[in-house]
Parts: C-alpha cells; structure tokens; sequence
C-alpha cells in the first residue's frame, strides 16, 4: 500500500489548501463588512498549516523509517485577528460611532489576492502529484501481464 | 580326426533384475525422480513467497504494488520452468521404456 | 533460482516510490511553517551493499529557507515528480522485457511431443 498512502497526503494537501482558499474568499468578500452578528466590524481570519503524521500511514508504515517522514498537511486551527480595527472617519455611516468613527475590517485585499493564488498552486501541485502517482501505480499493474 | 575342443555346457546368464526403487516408496530415488523433486521445492517456495506478498498486500501491509506484480511474475516462470523440465524428463523417460532390449 | 529475476529492477522501483512519497509530503507542506523538504539519495543509495533495506530519507541541502521556516521549493518537486513518474515508467518496461526474456529462454527448448 506504499504508494497508495501518498494519495491520502496528497488528499490532505487538497484540503488544506481549500480551507485555506475559503478563508481568504471570505475575507475578501468581507473587506468592507462593518457589523457583524457578534458586534463589530468583521475580523480577518487566517489559517495555520500543520504538518500532519498520521495521514496515509497505516500502523505497519508508521513502524519504518521511511513511513515516519512521509507525513500529510492539515490546516489545524483558523485564528481570528483581533487587534485594534482600522478606524475611519465617517460622521454620516449608521454605524459610526459618537465620534464619527467607524470601525473597519483590517483587511489589504491585493494581499489576500496574491494569498489565494499561492492556495490555487499549492491545491493544483497536489492534484499533479496525484496524478503522477496515478501513473505509476497503473504501471505497477502492467507488470502482471 | 583333430581334437577339437569339448563344448561346455552353456551356463545361464542371469539377468540383472530392474532395480524396483522406482515403484517402491522409501527406496533410493532415481536420477529423474530427485530431479523433479528439487524443482517441485523451488516452485512450492516461490509460489508460498508469491503469495505471503499478495497477502501482505491486501491486508494493508506495506508492500509495494510493483513488488507483488514481480513476486507474481517469478513465481509463474519457476512454474513455467518446472513444467518444461518435467516434460522433458517424462519423454526421455518414455524415449528410454520404448528401447527394445 | 528465479527468485533473482529482475530484483536490481526492483530495487530501483522501491526507490522511485519512496522518493516520490517524500516528493507528495513535501508538496503537501508547502505552505506548513518551520516544514524541510526531504528526500531520497538515490547515489548513497544505489552505492550501498544493503539492498534489501528500506530507503532512509534525507533533508534536501541546498534550499532556501523562507521567513517561517519553510523550505520546499515548489519548481524542484514539480521537476522531482514528473522525473520520478518517467524513471518509473522506464524501469517497469526493463523488468518486463528481463521476465519476457527469462519466459521466452524457458519455452524455447518446447517440443510437440
């Protein structure tokens, strides 16, 4: 099953950078929000990437030395940035505050373009090196002929 | 008249008996018999390693596909060979019955 | 006796597949903070006399470290993965014609009898 558990690392690798993308799609779509359920102005999320052992590897895999290096991604925890929101001046918004102010997301959208790009080609690499994989493996099976 | 000499009697030959070990158990095996019980020994082990791969494989072990395609495949050569060996030896076998003595 | 039957082949194939395992984790990783690409080295490899083992990874050298610690470089496992994909294809066409070759020496010496 050696080869087949890069699948799964590559799998993790898709999911990771998916989460990753929806993240920064909602930023981006919430750029300008600035009332929220929760009160406020909307907070910028980010994700953290973590490397993850236990994907792909089956107990036999986990025991070798190889099978400890071959290790999968996931996105473990979203962090909610909540520093000091921007402040603008905008006396006629409803929701200024009494002096005029009203808070703003701390979003830089050229910034989270060029971030969701990088998650497009990361999710793309994984889907390549599944297809390569897949190569190989159909190749292992014409050795049976 | 010269003399000429007397004629023995004609003593009887005897005939060196078959040895039966080919049809006894438990006897000295022949030449063809040990033969074909090594190659059944080299076919049995590579067909046990084949399928020891195979099972390690399906029961989520961490074996190669290409390495089960290729135990596989030696395993069905070492057949392939047993089986023409075994055919030759059963036809010289034949050949050496169908001699008249 | 043909329990030796294409096992250099093989070997290299093991090789190839542990290499490309490694290449897909560092795909994965990406973007993981503090991650190091690792691979398979295939000339300590190839020149070492215990061929049966099982590979042992190594940490690529000759990367750049990016600001979180990460050092995959996305072009060389791009590059890493489609070599070790053709190799692959390579060394299972060799192992065919090695076994065709072996099958071929076997029926060879067949009678109609």
């Amino acid at each position: 099953m050696s080869l087949f558990s890069s699948l799964s690392v590559s799998a993790s690798g898709m999911s990771a950078q998916r989460t990753r993308a929806e993240l920064l799609v909602e930023n981006l779509a919430n750029a300008e929000t600035t009332r929220t359920p929760e009160g406020g102005p909307y907070r910028r999320k980010d994700v953290v990437f973590e490397e993850d052992p236990t994907v792909g590897s089956f107990t036999s895999e986990l025991n070798s030395a190889l099978g400890s290096n071959v290790s999968g991604v996931s996105a473990s925890q979203t962090i909610v940035d909540d520093s000091e929101p921007l402040q603008r001046y905008m006396p006629g918004h409803p929701d200024a505050n009494k002096d005029g102010y009203v808070a703003f997301p701390k979003i830089n959208p050229a910034e989270d373009m060029v971030d969701l790009m990088g998650a497009s080609r990361g999710y793309e690499a994984n889907v390549a090196a599944i297809s390569a994989v897949k190569d190989m493996i159909q190749k292992s099976l014409d050795l049976f002929r | 008249m010269s003399m000429s000499t007397p004629i023995s009697a004609i003593t009887p030959v005897s005939i060196p008996q078959l040895s039966p070990s080919a049809s006894t158990p438990g006897a000295t095996p022949g030449a063809f018999q040990s033969v074909l019980e090594g190659l059944v020994g080299g076919v049995e082990k590579s067909q046990a390693q084949a399928q020891q791969t195979v099972n390690s494989f399906l029961s989520g072990g961490n074996e190669e596909l290409h390495s089960v395609a290729l135990a596989a495949q030696r395993s069905s050569l070492e057949f392939d060979l047993f089986l023409q060996v075994r055919n030759k030896v059963v036809s010289a076998y034949q050949e050496v019955m169908r001699m008249q003595v | 006796m043909l329990e030796n039957a294409a096992t250099g082949t093989e070997r290299y194939m093991n090789l190839l597949s542990a290499s490309q395992k490694l290449v897909s984790s560092n795909i994965a990783n990406v973007d993981t903070p503090g991650y190091k690409a690792k691979d398979i080295d295939f000339h300590a490899e190839l020149a070492s006399l215990f061929g049966t083992q099982e590979p042992s990874a190594v940490e690529v050298s000759g990367l750049k470290t990016k600001n979180d610690g990460n050092n995959v470089d996305m072009d060389r496992e791009a590059r890493r993965l489609s070599e070790n994909a053709l190799r692959f294809a390579v060394a299972t066409n060799l192992a065919r014609s090695e076994l065709a070759t072996l099958r071929s020496a076997i029926e060879e010496g067949k009678t109609s009898s």
